[in-house]
């Protein structure tokens, strides 16, 4: 699975936990750029996105992003 | 805003700004007496600090530490539907028996009084029903004194010729409470609460999220309706849905704690339930979000 088809499906799961239909992801998207991406729903997240693709992170990916191109790129390493 | 929870918010946002956001929703569920209860607070807060010779942003550091526990802890929570540890054994070596861990643990939770909404929303419930309480109680008892926060607001409250016993299974929790009190007054014990008998009853008991740390919470509550006097009143808190590296205990629903509340040969005075977060009750369900429990309690009569 290529990068841009991990940030589609990673797009929707935002959609999904955050119920906002609006979000629409980069690579370079911060928690500050998504008003409720918090510490609550970036727990939820991961746990969705694991289920998604069935992956598990570890606790240090977990706490180790600084945008959605770092989570997007743990799921690739884990896929391919 | 207290200029020091000020300094904790602008430096987080700095090193969490995930988790920032979360304090600046917290922000709106403190009410007017929040500044004068956090200088209270920082004023015993930052002579531990000092006797420790440590600064805040140390403080800062456990907090988040302790923070990236319960998030790796609440993934594998949701993950499984489990706690990770289900022995008295495991968490004793874990956390407790660990001075590494625990250290870094009492800060970090001491600091949380103060920054998660639930945890303050507690201290307050404690701190305005306590004052009912003042000319029954003649002995006052704390199993799991934790940081030592509960213990000093009731030295605050409770009269001044009221005894004070402290029972705590952990060497550090007690030496930290003792710095953060620093009164004559209290009497700590290191021991297991299930081997602890002088023969006394306490008029009141303070049992601050102590039940989730234990394998059998029926058992102990067991062991202080025993310790408690005819008259006297539990205050307890326990959490439901709380994934943390020393809770062994899980309670599904707030349902669950009152059932074993009534086995144990107690009936509820007053309760409160506080979400951990700033979500609607159908989301809380759906994420099993923490919800905290705390109820003052009296012996059914017999």
């Amino acid at each position: 699975m290529d990068k841009n088809e991990i940030l589609k499906k990673v797009n929707a799961i935002f959609i999904d936990i955050l119920d906002d239909e609006n979000i629409v992801l980069t690579y370079e998207t911060t928690a500050n750029d998504v008003e409720d991406w918090d510490s609550l729903n970036h727990i939820q997240l991961v746990v969705a996105i694991e289920k998604q693709f069935k992956i598990r992170f570890t606790s240090k990916e977990i706490q180790s992003w600084n945008n959605v191109g770092e989570m997007v790129n743990s799921v690739s390493l884990k896929l391919n | 805003m207290n200029e020091h929870i000020n300094y904790i918010c602008k430096r987080i946002e700095v090193l969490s700004p995930i988790h920032s956001k979360k304090l600046k929703k917290n922000r709106t569920f403190f009410d007017e007496r929040y500044d004068e209860l956090a200088d209270v607070f920082f004023k015993k807060y930052l002579r531990v600090l000092q006797l420790e010779n440590k600064t805040l942003d140390y403080a800062i550091a456990c907090y988040l530490q302790m923070l990236a526990d319960v998030t790796n802890e609440t993934v594998e929570f949701l993950r499984t539907g489990k706690y990770t540890s289900t022995t008295f054994e495991e968490v004793n070596k874990r956390v407790y028996a660990s001075p590494g861990v625990m250290e870094y643990y009492m800060h970090g939770l001491l600091l949380s009084q103060f920054l998660f909404k639930h945890h303050y929303q507690t201290l307050t419930f404690f701190t305005d029903t306590l004052p009912q309480y003042v000319n029954t109680t003649k002995s006052y008892l704390e199993v799991g004194v934790g940081h030592g926060l509960y213990l000093s607001s009731a030295l605050d409250i409770l009269d001044s010729k009221t005894t004070f016993t402290v029972v705590d299974i952990s060497e550090t929790s007690i030496q930290f409470a003792k710095n953060l009190i620093n009164d004559t007054r209290v009497e700590y014990n290191l021991r297991d609460i299930f081997d602890f008998d002088k023969g006394e009853k306490y008029d009141f008991i303070t049992l601050g999220e102590v039940l989730e740390h234990v394998e059998d919470p029926l058992g102990l509550l067991l062991k202080l309706n025993d310790l408690l006097s005819d008259d006297g009143v539990l205050f307890f808190t326990t959490p439901t849905n709380a994934p943390a590296i020393d809770h062994i205990y899980l309670f599904n629903n707030v349902d669950e704690i009152r059932d074993i509340v009534r086995s144990a040969g107690f009936q509820i005075a007053s309760e409160r339930s506080f979400l951990s977060e700033d979500v609607s009750a159908e989301r809380a369900e759906k994420y099993k979000i923490a919800v905290l429990y705390d109820a003052f309690l009296k012996k059914i009569s017999r």
